[in-house]
C-alpha cells in the first residue's frame, strides 16, 4: 500500500502528532497538556499558512 | 545575606530508571506504560506508530551513516540516530527488508522525514519516562 499526501497534509498530519507528544511531555496536568497541545497545533498550522502565502508572494 | 545551602540532589540509581527509558526506546510508550501511565504511553505509542507508519507508507528512505564534510556527516548520522530511536519499529521495518532508495519526489522525501520525527518524539518520550521516573515529574 502507498500513500500520497499533498504538502499541506503531510504538514498538517506532522502538526498533529507533534503536538501530542509535545503535550504530553512538557506540562505536568492533563488540563495544561490539553490546553499546551492545542496550542502548539494551532501555531503549527498558522506558521504553514503564514509560511505559505510568504514563499506564494515571493515566487511573485 | 541570605545563606544559600545548595542542595545537592541524590543520585538516583540507574536501576531505578534504566528500565523505564529502556522499554522506552524499544516500543515507543512502553516506558509509560512500565511507570504505570497508561493514557499518555497510548498517546505516544499512537503518534510515534502512526507518524512511522506513515513515513513507511509514503515510501521514505533510511538513513544510513554516512562521513564526509561537517554537514553530510550531521545529517546522515543524525538521521541514522533519529531513525534508530523507533525501537522496535526500526528493527521490524529493516528486518522484513524494507530498504527504499532516497530517489527524488516530495513525498518519498516528507516520508523520510516522517520517519526521523518519529524517533525525535520518541527520544522526547524516554526522556519523560526518565524524568517520571526518577521522580522529577508526576
Amino acid at each position: 500500500m502507498r500513500l500520497t499526501l499533498t504538502h499541506f497534509e503531510a504538514a498538517l498530519v506532522f502538526s498533529l502528532f507533534a503536538s501530542v507528544v509535545l503535550g504530553i511531555v512538557t506540562k505536568k496536568t492533563d488540563r495544561e497538556r490539553l490546553r499546551y497541545g492545542a496550542r502548539c497545533f494551532a501555531y503549527f498550522v498558522g506558521s504553514l499558512f503564514v509560511v505559505g502565502w510568504l514563499m506564494y508572494l515571493g515566487h511573485g | 545575606m541570605a545563606n544559600a545551602v545548595a542542595v545537592a540532589e541524590a543520585p538516583v540509581s540507574p536501576g531505578k530508571w534504566l528500565p523505564a527509558v529502556a522499554l522506552a526506546w524499544f516500543v515507543p510508550g512502553g516506558g509509560h506504560f512500565l511507570l504505570r501511565k497508561h493514557g499518555r504511553g497510548g498517546l505516544i505509542a499512537l503518534s510515534v506508530g502512526v507518524l512511522f507508519l506513515l513515513g513507511i507508507m509514503m515510501r521514505g528512505p533510511m538513513f544510513h551513516p554516512q562521513t564526509g564534510d561537517l554537514l553530510t556527516t550531521i545529517i546522515y548520522c543524525g538521521g541514522f540516530i533519529a531513525d534508530l530511536a523507533n525501537g522496535v519499529l526500526y528493527f521490524l521495518a529493516t528486518w522484513l527488508g524494507y530498504a527504499q532508495p532516497d530517489v527524488a519526489g516530495h513525498v518519498h522525501d516528507y516520508g523520510s522525514k516522517f520517519l526521523v520525527a518519529a524517533g525525535l518524539l520518541n527520544i522526547l518520550a524516554m526522556v519523560d519516562a526518565y524524568e517520571i521516573a526518577t521522580g522529577k515529574k508526576d
